[in-house]
């Protein structure tokens, strides 16, 4: 027997656990790691389970190339070289901006920094983007603008010391299961708890306030409570005076949003915005606690400035129990934004507009770079579709199933020159690829992850990749020394050393240093303890900025042919498209099969039984999927995983994106419900 | 038989057995996490806190690759190992839990997959001063082939079967009067774990915990399964199939009676379809079923389970409530 500590592959909480390994060099089970700050000796399904689909048959043993049509077996060398040289053949002959990489939230921050690193040093391209696209892009955009830091502001242990906690579009139990369960833990000490979710999830029934707005008025709820904060003389007058701007104009800009004119726009009564503003505002230390609910809309951007306004209004920013925590959802979304998986910023940030960001890179890459930001992911895709991306590169990622439109997303990836993907299952995108090469998954090799607390931490290879299977550090090395770009790491830690020089939110981290509980950025230097809570004395960008925002309604509305608001997301069961956890006996079996939540009232009217297949359509498309009856979901909204491909929900969803961060409006279109 | 051994004594029959047996004893892992791990001739950590992972997953573990079925058709059973594995350092808590699994398992009929790799085992206890902080750790006065008790100064050996005489016959005679010392200091230990796990399952078993109560501990699960896979008598399973290079292998994972696949039938109709419901029969199994059917609590006290927990809902916790609700 032999125990293997690393960071769970599945959420952004962190959780350590040990990877239980047999003398056959096989995995046969999970031990949480017992005195890990994060896990505690705790885990949920997710966790206990993730040993169980890293010996599936399905794995990907050997690159694959197509030749006649099929995807057949060939040689590493074959395969690097193709993809090599077909990215150059485009870049040569459509320039360099006709290439797109995806990054992954999934791979460690040393894969992610090779991958950026490739894109803008190998071929001159800043046309790099990952899935932090479609969950938290809004948030980055929003919090950068407001506080200078579009992180999570404060650490898990807060929420020992905090007296409320305001759960928006979160639902916290099933998507950060050890992050709800602090919640409910604090809930029964007395913390108070006020949950504005539509759906009526687990923490609604244990909060003090359940608000079940509209999805898509999360700005009316949140200005109208702000405005009534105003009204009662609740707001922090000192902390506004002493660590905030353009506080005038924001005040001005909540005149309209009465609790009747919010109420009218939510759904909700006059006193029960009333209540919540009145209890939130009371409360000493308070914690905004958001996810997807907040940012997947196409006004998403507007959502997080009002998340960040009520912190700003109420002084609770910088202190223990207090903070905006976006709540981040892959294991390392956090660690590809901060490697600059994003086109727009290099490592930690740093704008690659900036001319001395742009000339420290190009002196460390001894390459010349482009200092114009390139397409985010959503964008490629439309441009894709239009011929204007022509070579793309996905990483780890799956966006026939996880993007908006999937119609839309196979016209764009049919239309490139090539498509080459790197993963570990033959997902429905490497499907479409002309070149697929196996990867290792997190077991099996070293790396680092960045947990939505920021705290980076080791992942550590307890068993050997299947078949020729390679770690993506590995393959990215090949790939950045075929574009003539030195790239002799040793290890992971040796990548971590550069990305260490380069990043000064990273320079006080090194392998030796990550032993033990990792660290929580910024870490500013070798001696430095790292940052458990970000803005304690002034905002990473001075004063914390007061941003403006008016109601947007979502883009498409239930009406007379397609009277349902159809809502997607994820259960506590599955991950994201499913490749995994599919592949996971005790998981497959808990949830097998696409289905729809409905609530019995609208299911009597349309004469549906409890699990009956049923046809939804929508503008872009038509699934089928079983039946739940339940009350989860208001009448009028019915509520589908993306997890199934098979009853896949974003063969519906409406990719109509926020202007500012190109998220994709997954929370709200309008779908029609039909017996099959 | 009762022995007494100095440290170097307990090296050089770890040495010894370790020829033998596949010998586990407790470590720390990585991040202090304590656990049994491979005698490496060196690294010894007796004394501290319970081990986090339940001792019984070494005969049942939490995958078990139970046969292969080849492209002929023909089975086979996995490779036997070449020693049978012993275990060193289980307290009482461990030693019960192994105890009732071992009656679970050989029960007929006998489940030869459990069999094979506990029948020659060698169980090693752990009682004395050898708590975290030294706290005193109770006898478990059999369920294993010998005992070690720390008396702060040596380690005091009782052998309870044939085995256990055998590998200690060598050793000096332990003092009879001091062991009597340590049970005595043991047993006037208060036990309020097993006085409120006694109340609890008399309520229960005289039906008076309402379901209500089972929807307030129902609602602040979030169905992780923790309790049951670290819970030492919990023994349910599933099989699972995957294809290999040689053909299809059939192994049985740990189950948790939590989820709500545990007892849906094809139908979708499911008798344990509300997370109410599972959590009241995971909590009478252990406190109402398992008396009737071994006369004892399926619950040995490891506290395992409280500690697992996320949410504060472990079987300890439960029964607290229980007995403050609906206790007289």
């Amino acid at each position: 027997m032999n125990a293997t500590l690393t960071t769970c592959p599945y959420c952004g909480t962190g959780c350590n656990f040990y990877l239980i390994g047999d003398e056959n060099d096989r995995l046969i089970g999970i031990e949480p790691a017992g005195k890990d700050p994060t896990s505690r000796g705790q885990l949920c399904i997710k966790g206990w389970d993730a040993h169980a689909f890293v010996h599936h048959h399905d794995r990907l043993k050997t690159p694959l190339l197509r030749c006649d049509g099929e995807l057949q077996p060939c040689s590493w060398d074959t395969a690097l070289q193709v993809i090599d040289q077909r990215l150059h053949k485009v870049s040569a002959q459509y320039g360099p901006d006709s290439l797109m990489f995806l990054s992954s939230a999934k791979v460690s921050n040393e894969e992610n920094y090779l991958l950026m690193k490739l894109a803008r040093a190998g071929y001159g391209t800043n046309n790099i983007d990952h899935c932090a696209r479609l969950c938290h892009s809004s948030t980055v955009t929003g919090l950068m603008e407001t506080l200078g830091s579009g992180a999570m502001t404060n650490s898990l242990n807060c929420f020992e010391d905090t007296d409320l906690v305001f759960v928006i579009g979160s639902n916290t139990t099933e998507q950060h299961p050890l992050i709800g369960s602090r919640i409910l833990q604090a809930q029964q000490r007395g913390t108070k708890l006020i949950v504005a979710d539509s759906r009526r999830i687990r923490l609604a029934g244990q909060a003090d306030l359940h608000l079940r707005h509209q999805n898509g008025s999360d700005v009316a709820l949140l200005n109208g409570m702000m405005r009534q904060i105003l009204q009662d003389g609740l707001e922090d007058r000192a902390f506004i005076e002493q660590r905030t701007e353009n506080f005038s104009a924001f005040r001005e800009s909540l005149d309209s949003f009465t609790p009747e004119f919010a109420a009218r726009i939510s759904g909700l009564s006059p006193k029960q915005i009333i209540a919540a503003a009145r209890t939130y505002a009371q409360a000493e230390n308070a914690m905004i606690v958001f996810a997807m609910g907040i940012t997947q809309h196409s006004h998403g951007v507007d959502n997080v400035r009002a998340v960040s306004n009520l912190a700003l209004l109420t002084g609770n920013l910088g202190r223990p129990g207090t903070g905006i925590n976006p709540l981040r959802g892959q294991n390392n979304v956090q660690g590809a934004c901060d490697m600059g998986a994003l086109p727009d910023v290099y490592t930690g940030y740093q704008r690659v507009s900036d001319p001395v960001a742009k000339q420290k890179f190009a002196a460390a890459w001894q390459k010349p770079l482009s200092d114009s930001p390139g397409l985010m992911a959503t964008h490629a895709i439309k441009a894709a579709a239009k011929g204007e991306i022509r070579g793309m590169l996905i990483l780890g990622e799956n966006p026939m199933l996880s993007d908006a439109n999937q119609k839309l997303v196979r016209k764009g990836l049919e239309s490139l020159d090539f498509l080459a993907v790197i993963d570990i299952f033959p997902t429905e995108t490497a499907q479409l690829a002309d070149l697929v090469l196996p990867a290792a998954c997190y077991a099996e090799r070293d790396g680092t992850f960045t947990s939505t607390e920021r705290r980076v931490q080791r992942g550590r290879k307890a068993v050997e990749p299947p078949g020729e299977a390679r770690a993506d550090w590995q393959i990215l090395c090949e790939l950045l020394q075929r574009r003539g770009i030195p790239a002799d790491y040793a290890d992971p830690a040796e990548i971590m050393a550069e990305i260490a020089d380069l990043t000064p939110s990273y320079a006080g981290i090194s392998y030796p240093r990550l032993e033990g509980n990792g660290l929580q950025w910024p870490c500013p230097s070798m001696e430095h303890p790292g940052t458990p809570i970000l803005h304690e004395e002034q905002c990473t960008r001075g004063k914390g900025h007061f941003s403006p925002t008016i109601y947007r309604p979502p883009q498409e509305l239930p009406d007379a042919e397609f009277p349902f608001l159809l809502n997607t997301g994820r259960t506590g069961i599955h991950w994201h498209t499913g490749s995994m956890t599919r592949r996971s006996h005790l998981l497959d079996r808990e949830e097998r099969n696409a289905f729809l939540e409905i609530n019995p009232e609208d299911a009597g009217k349309l004469n549906i039984r409890e699990r009956q297949q049923v046809r939804i359509s929508s503008r872009r498309g038509t699934i089928e999927a079983g039946a739940m009856l339940t009350e989860r979901v208001p009448p009028g909204q019915i509520f589908i995983p993306f997890h199934f491909a098979e009853g896949a929900a974003n063969i519906l969803t409406n990719n109509a994106l926020d202007p500012e961060s190109g998220i994709p409006e997954f929370k709200v279109c309008a779908v029609k419900v039909e017996t099959c | 038989m009762l022995k007494q051994l100095t440290g170097k004594d307990l090296f050089e029959l770890f040495d010894k057995l370790a020829v033998d047996y596949r010998l586990l004893v407790p470590g720390n892992l990585a991040d202090d996490t304590r656990s049994l791990l491979p005698w490496d001739g060196q690294q010894l950590s007796l004394i501290g806190e319970p081990l986090q992972r339940k001792p019984t997953s070494h005969f049942f573990p939490q995958t078990d690759p139970l046969l292969t079925i080849n492209s002929q058709g023909t089975t086979s059973l996995p490779d036997d190992n070449e020693k049978p594995l012993a275990l060193c350092g289980l307290n009482r808590e461990d030693l019960h839990g192994i105890t009732f699994v071992d009656r679970f398992f050989s029960a007929v009929p006998a489940d030869d997959a459990y069999l094979r790799k506990r029948t020659d085992a060698l169980l090693i206890g752990l009682a004395g001063f050898a708590g975290a902080d030294r706290q005193l750790l109770p006898l478990a006065e059999g369920h294993c082939d010998f005992e070690l008790i720390y008396d702060q100064q040596k380690w005091l050996a009782v052998a309870y079967t044939a085995t256990g005489e055998d590998w200690l016959t060598v050793y000096a005679d332990g003092s009879a009067e001091q062991l009597e010392i340590i049970r005595q200091q043991a047993r006037q230990r208060s036990t309020p774990e097993a006085e409120l796990l006694q109340q609890a399952s008399h309520l229960l078993q005289a039906d008076q915990v309402p379901d209500i109560f089972w929807e307030e501990i129902a609602a602040r699960c979030i169905c992780c399964g923790g309790c049951n896979f670290v819970c030492p008598t919990c023994t349910c399973f599933c099989m699972q199939d995957r294809q290999t290079a040689t053909g299809i292998e059939r192994s049985r994972v740990w189950d948790s009676c939590q989820l709500d696949a545990f007892m849906r039938e094809a139908s979708g109709y499911n008798p344990l379809g509300t997370e109410t419901l599972r959590t009241r029969r995971r909590i009478h199994h252990k406190l109402a079923a398992d008396p009737h059917r071994w006369g004892e609590l399926g619950c040995v006290l490891c506290g395992r389970c409280d500690r697992a927990c996320p949410t504060g809902i472990g079987m300890f916790s439960i029964c607290k409530e229980i007995v403050q609700q609906f206790g007289f």
